[in-house]
């Protein structure tokens, strides 16, 4: 038998979970932007070495996404805000 | 045309034939654009997720006027410094702080991604050389959208060196 206590601390925590989850930041293909300049914003914004930020460039170019960056949503937000600045197609969405 | 760099690290295209000044002139212009297809990649939503109504409409409200007078501020820098655009015999030049890079990048790519919205190329199209004869609007747009690329290109592996 769950005890009273044992079943909130279990919502808490579920709660929290829900809270907590992370959101995934996403740049999408776009057959315009050059992947110099992919690579430059990469480096720039999440201030990646040259050789993640190509990688995430080339993920990006191959397969049509790539998750860059993932955590908390405020910054999520902020990180796309900053993306779309640059002008590429950023999108953030929930982690699994 | 040729790119160069002064010793006092200014950054500056001389050699520029007519055609291509007058190309290079259509910069800050070319992103300022009423096309709905326009607006819609220069300002694509923060998130699909069919939840996130609410944040798709604080976005618009709130983030896309901040993105709108970002991209103004570079137009109206690079509109500035081509305002310095002199004829040099039967040829252009024009010079501009490198300061100015990041505001050329933005005004470049908003431009390059203006035209390809407005003219509705897809990527094989993209992908073809320019055309060797300029015959209608849409291959006036490629020759603009491949020579914007290489300007971009340059001042990237210049702020790189």
């Amino acid at each position: 038998m769950i005890s009273s206590s044992q079943t909130e601390t279990g919502a808490a925590t579920q709660d929290e979970t829900a809270v907590d989850l992370p959101w995934n930041v996403v740049v999408h293909n776009d057959p315009i932007n050059l992947m110099s300049y992919v690579t430059m914003v990469f480096q720039k914004v999440f201030g990646y070495p040259k050789e993640k930020a190509e990688a995430h460039m080339l993920e990006v170019h191959e397969k049509g996404r790539s998750i860059v960056w993932s955590g908390a949503r405020e910054h999520a937000e902020h990180y796309v805000q900053t993306l779309h600045g640059y002008l590429l197609l950023a999108t953030m969405e929930r982690g699994q | 045309m040729i790119f160069y760099q002064t010793p006092e690290g200014r950054l500056g295209f001389r050699d520029i034939p007519p055609v291509l000044a007058e190309i290079l002139r259509q910069v800050p212009t070319c992103g300022d654009h009423e096309d709905e297809a326009v607006e819609a990649r220069l300002f694509p939503p923060p998130t699909e997720d069919p939840l996130e109504e609410g944040a798709r409409d604080d976005w618009k409200a709130y983030v896309q006027p901040e993105l709108h007078d970002l991209f103004q501020s570079a137009r109206q820098t690079v509109d500035a410094d081509l305002r310095g655009l002199r004829e040099d015999g039967d040829f252009f030049t024009v010079e501009f702080s490198t300061r100015h890079v990041p505001a050329w990048l933005n005004a470049l790519n908003q431009a390059r991604l203006a035209l390809a919205a407005q003219y509705n190329f897809d990527e094989g199209e993209l992908s073809q050389p320019g055309p060797l004869q300029i015959t209608n609007e849409k291959e006036l747009a490629l020759l603009q959208i491949n020579f914007y690329a290489a300007v971009q290109q340059w001042l990237i592996e210049t702020i790189e060196e």
